[in-house]
């Protein structure tokens, strides 16, 4: 190599050919580039060998134009070359760069030379020089084939045991086998040579068209995975790894390559780890589940000991110890019960029920129950989205145990701010509902950290919240997706705090018949369990006397004593009506042959020759819906809800304390709808009413009839529905022609209404007993109808504050409310006006606040608008008002 | 009523007594003796059903008479007839399962006892009771 000792451009001596010449036909790649970095000159060479022509980089920054040569994942490389061109100006000397990768596959080094006149730079000379090939691990993707590699890659892969290499032509013919291959399958090489490749193929493999399938794949994907039996010569199998390439020469397909792995020994590590796996789960679950039973029965023990214990004479500070001894017991408890839930959720053996579900109702006795243990300074805020179905069908014991869970947890972990409760759709299809259930706290919310294992079984976010298993979460995870659902949760997006959702899936109610059925199933009582006042009780017994006289029960009980003091307690309250049973089978008989006849079954549970759970059950059967109410000493918490289950509306704990046996009688006789009107037929009686109501001329009042005067906060109330009519100044017209609805029989049977009330009011009801065993014909109902005139007598006596319920009227109700004992549920905003049953709850005069869900289901506006032109039409020769 | 002691639960003795008319006992009354009376034949039945160690049958009985006992209130004899069911059904007062027969048969034994002479005591009271509120 030749370095020019003066600047650029010389003037050529005589003897010399021209420099310039010389530098173009020196046959080295050279570049000489300006102070500034100008390619000013290059060789003939150097254009050949970069593949550019003069123009190409004559006048160009050395940088672009090297950049535009260089390989395109190597932008990189040129500072290499700036590297070197830097230290050698700075060094006066020559300097070498580091190879740099041009778009022709060949590296390039550089020989950096600095020409200075004096401590001027007068140029820059670039000698190339095709870099040795691996020069540095970056390249080694670019070795370029050669004999000797492929020789090399030939005698590796023909020498490799542990792996069967070998290719396939395009149609799948073995074209090559290595000693691998020859170990594994224990095919010699030419035996196997030209054969599909599809001989290594199970006979079940073979039968899906396996092999075939792998090539399709592969050539379509370039490369396809597989893992599986394969068959050797002998006939025995391995469990083998197989990996197909395409394999292209110049873009043109030429077979495919394959490699074969024997994972034998792996396979059968992992089903032995598998098996061990579930064995110990199992193990696990079964131990959970024995133990929390054994631990159960004690811990049951010794709850009803410290109960026991309670009841007894105690100074203050031992009553405090048994009671730390009670409480402790109880978080004890529902830690077991936790496991045991969890043990039988992951064992697959828990199952979820189908029953109807009243949401709000659930939701809302949730919320009170978990408000009770709640800091005075933690506000509760529930929201129930008016679109919200009264009742639908799924599981409510699962619902509420997820709710309740996420619910606690709120509590527990809030100790100052908010917890909302939000309930409403998320969808609805022609069958299902997807029920949106959120938590919102401001507690202390959950860590980043912690949101990924919050579902987790056995975790707690922070170790100083050890409360409880750490399986809630977990099992409402489980519960809810059983239920259809997904669980998750969220930060609380106001502020500090934490939002936990779940949401569930409910089928829709189907047919009203099913709602029928159901419908008295929905109760959810608080009779038993509320602390009963006084004055209710007193205006309870009162209205109860007043229908008592044409109620008719019948008593199924064994024991003559208890006979005696039901028969003498109800007798007290006025009804005198009642039938004796004194075992199930007698009462199944009794009802079967007057369907119609009761209002009201108390039934016993244990009981000779049939019991109670099985007569009502056999009553149910019978399709008879009357109201039967367990009485029995079972105290446990699951007798209320297997009374339920057997087809019975409501308990009352043994022995019967007469308070609660009038609030269960009021419920049952004053406040719930008539079994024996399904609501077709209640439909059409208002219907009927409504049009007879139009047709007749309304008449003012019969004083004679019923001379009182109407509660004035009727009117006072009165819905704001304005229908001007000539008798709206009237309210109390306007109420009793709702309430005569039920009276519209008497119409169809061509009597008047007020002349039935005479001969009954003072009937102390045998008459009425034959009437009504005639048969369950709802539309001949004389006992609906009775007492009017002599209710209302009674009704004027005791003033506003009674709201006077009586089976039918209740859609009338509404409009007698006095306020505002909507409690939580007002949230849902003001009444809508097609909602009557609502409204029934809230009037229900105090003395059954707590009974929503319970009532008939209206699913249609019709009802009310008759109701509301009803108020406003009142019949002529309307009888007095309920009462 | 503090004459009864704990052999009887005022409030829901009161509830029955409540239910006499007047100032007689018309209703209550009788029926306290009706109960004596029920008593004496159960105790009979039990005494044969215990002789032929008819755990089961004594069960039903005690369950029977506990009935009765808890309607008025009777809370001594109530308690023994519970003892009397439970252990008929081989179970321990907590519930859980007595494995043997002979423990039961004692415990009921005991029980029946106790229910005897409770009701003995209680008889004698409420004769005094009845005697006094009919001057």
């Amino acid at each position: 190599m030749q370095q020019p000792q003066g600047p650029t451009t010389p003037s050529p001596p005589p003897a010399l050919p021209d420099l310039g010449l010389l530098f173009d036909l020196t046959p080295l790649p050279l570049l000489i580039i300006s102070p500034a970095w100008r390619i000013t000159r290059a060789s003939s060479r150097f254009l050949t060998d970069w593949h550019v022509s003069a123009a190409d980089c004559i006048g160009q920054q050395l940088l672009s134009f090297i950049e535009s040569q260089l390989l395109p994942p190597r932008f990189a490389h040129y500072g290499r070359l700036t590297t070197a061109i830097d230290d050698a100006i700075a060094s006066r000397a020559p300097r070498i760069s580091k190879p740099i990768s041009t778009k022709h596959t060949v590296s390039w080094t550089a020989r950096v030379v600095p020409v200075f006149n004096g401590d001027e730079l007068l140029s820059i000379f670039l000698e190339w020089t095709e870099s040795p090939a691996s020069s540095s691990e970056e390249d080694l993707e670019l070795v370029k084939p050669g004999v000797s590699t492929d020789e090399a890659f030939r005698i590796l892969v023909q020498a490799v045991k542990d792996y069967a290499i070998f290719l396939l032509d395009t149609k799948g013919r073995i074209a090559s086998w290595n000693d691998g291959a020859e170990l594994l399958k224990g095919y010699k090489r030419h035996e196997i040579i030209g054969k599909h490749f599809s001989i290594f193929y199970g006979k079940e493999d073979l039968e899906i068209r396996k092999p075939e399938m792998e090539l399709e794949i592969c050539m379509r994907e370039g490369r396809v995975e597989d893992e599986g039996w394969r068959y050797r010569r002998d006939g025995s199998r391995f469990w083998a790894n197989v990996v197909i390439t395409a394999v292209y020469k110049d873009g043109v397909h030429v077979g495919f390559g394959k490699v074969t792995r024997d994972l034998t020994e792996r396979k059968s590590a992992e089903s032995r780890l598998i098996a061990a796996y579930e064995e110990s789960e199992k193990l696990k679950s079964d131990f959970l589940a024995n133990m929390s039973h054994e631990i159960r029965t004690p811990m049951h023990g010794m709850l009803s000991a410290c109960t026991l214990l309670l009841d007894t004479p105690l100074s203050d500070k031992q009553r405090d110890i048994v009671n730390i001894m009670d409480e402790s017991g109880q978080v004890l408890l529902q830690v077991i019960n936790d496991i045991l839930d969890y043990s039988k959720l992951s064992s697959g053996t828990f199952s979820i029920h189908s029953d109807i579900v009243g949401i709000t109702s659930i939701v809302t006795s949730v919320v009170r129950s978990v408000q009770a243990t709640l800091s005075p300074s933690v506000d509760f805020e529930l929201f129930l989205a008016p679109d919200l179905p009264r009742s639908v069908q799924g599981d409510p014991l699962r619902y509420r145990q997820v709710l309740h869970n996420l619910v606690g947890n709120a509590a527990k972990f809030t100790a100052k701010g908010s917890i909302r409760v939000r309930a409403s759709v998320q969808r609805e299809d022609e069958t299902s509902y997807v029920v949106l259930t959120e938590v919102t706290d401001t507690g202390i919310g959950i860590p980043e950290a912690a949101t990924a294992s919050l579902f987790t079984p056995f975790t707690q976010f922070e170790a100083t919240t050890t409360r409880g298993t750490g399986l809630g979460l977990s099992i409402a995870k489980s519960l809810t997706e059983l239920m259809g659902g997904t669980i998750g949760y969220r930060p609380n997006p106001e502020r500090h705090g934490s939002v936990f959702w779940f949401t569930t899936r409910f089928d829709k109610i189907k047919t009203l018949e099913q709602m029928q059925n159901w419908k008295k199933k929905l109760v959810e009582s608080d009779v038993t369990t509320t602390p009963i006042q006084e004055d209710e009780i007193t205006n309870l017994r009162r209205e109860l006397g007043l229908v008592a006289s044409r109620k008719n029960l019948l008593v199924v009980e064994d024991n003559v004593i208890n006979q005696k003091v039901i028969l003498g307690m109800l007798r007290s309250i006025g009804l005198k009506n009642v039938v004796l049973a004194s075992n199930g089978l007698d009462a199944v008989k009794i009802v079967r042959g007057k369907p119609a006849a009761y209002d009201l079954v108390l039934m016993d549970i244990n009981m000779p020759v049939l019991d109670g759970y099985e007569a009502a059950k056999q009553i149910r059967e019978a399709g008879v819906y009357v109201p039967i109410v367990a009485m029995t000493a079972y105290a446990l918490k699951g007798d209320r809800e297997r009374c339920l289950e057997h087809g019975m509306n409501d308990y009352i704990p043994k022995p019967v304390d007469k308070n609660r046996l009038i609030k269960i009688l009021g419920k049952w006789l004053l406040i719930m709808t008539d079994y024996r009107k399904t609501f077709e037929e209640r439909l059409a009686n208002l219907k009927r009413q409504h049009a007879a109501s139009l047709k007749e001329t309304p008449e003012s009042d019969k004083p004679g009839l019923h001379p009182h005067v109407q509660t004035p906060d009727l009117s006072a109330t009165s819905e704001p529905t304005p229908q001007p009519t000539p008798d709206d100044e009237d309210p109390l017209s306007a109420a009793s022609a709702i309430n005569a609805q039920p009276d519209t029989t008497e119409e169809v049977n061509g009597v008047p209404a007020a002349d039935i009330d005479e001969p009954i009011q003072n009937d102390s009801g045998a008459g009425l007993d034959a009437t009504v065993s005639q048969g369950p014909s709802p539309s001949h109902e004389p006992l609906e109808d009775t007492p009017k005139a002599s209710n209302s007598a009674s009704l004027d006596a005791t003033g506003p504050q009674v709201p006077g319920l009586e089976q039918e009227p209740l859609e009338a109700i509404p409009k007698a409310d006095s306020g505002p004992k909507l409690d939580m549920m007002s949230t849902q905003g003001p009444l809508p006006s097609e909602e009557p049953v609502e409204a029934v709850t809230k009037a229900g005069s105090g003395a059954n606040p707590d009974i929503m869900g319970s009532q008939e289901p209206l699913p249609s506006k019709e009802p009310l608008e008759a109701v509301a032109q009803l108020a406003a039409k009142p019949v002529e020769g309307d009888t007095p008002p309920w009462a | 009523m503090p004459e009864f002691g704990d052999h009887v639960d005022p409030a829901i003795f009161e509830q029955i007594l409540e239910m006499d008319e007047d100032e007689t006992r018309d209703f209550s009354q009788p029926l306290v003796f009706n109960f004596f009376e029920q008593t004496q034949e159960t105790f009979a039945k039990m005494d044969r059903a215990l002789a032929k160690q008819d755990l089961k049958e004594l069960s039903a009985l005690g369950h029977f008479l506990k009935g009765s006992s808890a309607t008025l209130g009777f809370t001594k004899i109530r308690d023994s007839c519970q003892v009397i069911q439970q252990y008929g059904n081989e179970l321990n007062m907590d519930g859980t399962r007595e494995p043997s027969q002979d423990v039961c048969l004692k415990k009921i034994t005991e029980a029946i006892k106790t229910a005897k002479h409770d009701t003995a005591d209680l008889e004698k009271m409420m004769n005094k009771f009845f005697k006094n509120s009919e001057q």
